[in-house]
């Protein structure tokens, strides 16, 4: 078992129950192959430095879970079929720092 | 005789480390790396404030003559910095 982290970028016009879905979806992929969901972060929307397939902002999810190939490969599968996801990655770590967040000041003042 | 104490106070540099006035001096190239030690902070791909500092103004990753990096952490900045602009955050 290995710890990973995982961001998804979703595309700007969706709404909010589909963004869920989207959470949700990605949570039962890494419980259903023996992983372990150790955190997830919203970083909401952001800009982008550059435009991406004719976007401008986007929304991030970040994942910090624990798992196997099964899981990486599964992930890896699905968001490439996905049409509501921009860009993803994936990172392999060592040890898993979970109390820094770098984009929580951003969010508290949008909401 | 105090003329001459004078001329030797107002030189900046040890005339005595220079042994033509073509060598280039120390101080220059004397710089620490600042991103390691004790205290240096986490290179990261989602720490921007301090990718961003490694940074052009067109986007291209500074080579660390000029900023003094130590070469197994310019190493890492470069694959960090690959991560955010794939990412879209640079």
């Amino acid at each position: 078992m290995n710890f990973y982290e995982h961001t998804l970028i979703a595309k700007q016009d969706l709404s909010t129950p589909e963004l869920n879905n989207i959470e949700k979806k990605y949570e039962d992929i890494i419980t259903k192959t023996e992983g372990k969901i150790i955190k997830v972060e919203k970083w909401g929307l952001l800009n982008f430095a550059k435009k991406i397939r004719s976007y401008n902002k986007g929304f991030y999810i970040h994942y910090k879970f624990e798992g196997e190939n099964k899981t990486l490969e599964e992930i890896k599968r699905n968001s490439i079929i996905d049409n509501s996801l921009l860009r993803h990655l994936t990172v392999k770590y060592k040890k898993l720092d979970t109390e820094t967040e770098y984009f929580k000041e951003s969010n508290e003042k949008k909401k | 005789m105090k003329r001459k104490n004078n001329k030797f106070n107002k030189r900046p540099q040890n005339p005595l480390n220079k042994l033509s006035l073509f060598q280039k001096s120390d101080s220059r190239f004397s710089k620490k790396c600042p991103l390691s030690g004790k205290e240096a902070p986490v290179i990261d791909y989602k720490n921007i404030k301090l990718l961003k500092r490694y940074i052009s103004d067109t986007d291209k990753i500074m080579p660390s003559r000029i900023t003094s990096v130590s070469q197994n952490k310019q190493r890492k900045l470069t694959s960090e910095i690959k991560k955010a602009k794939i990412l879209g955050l640079i």
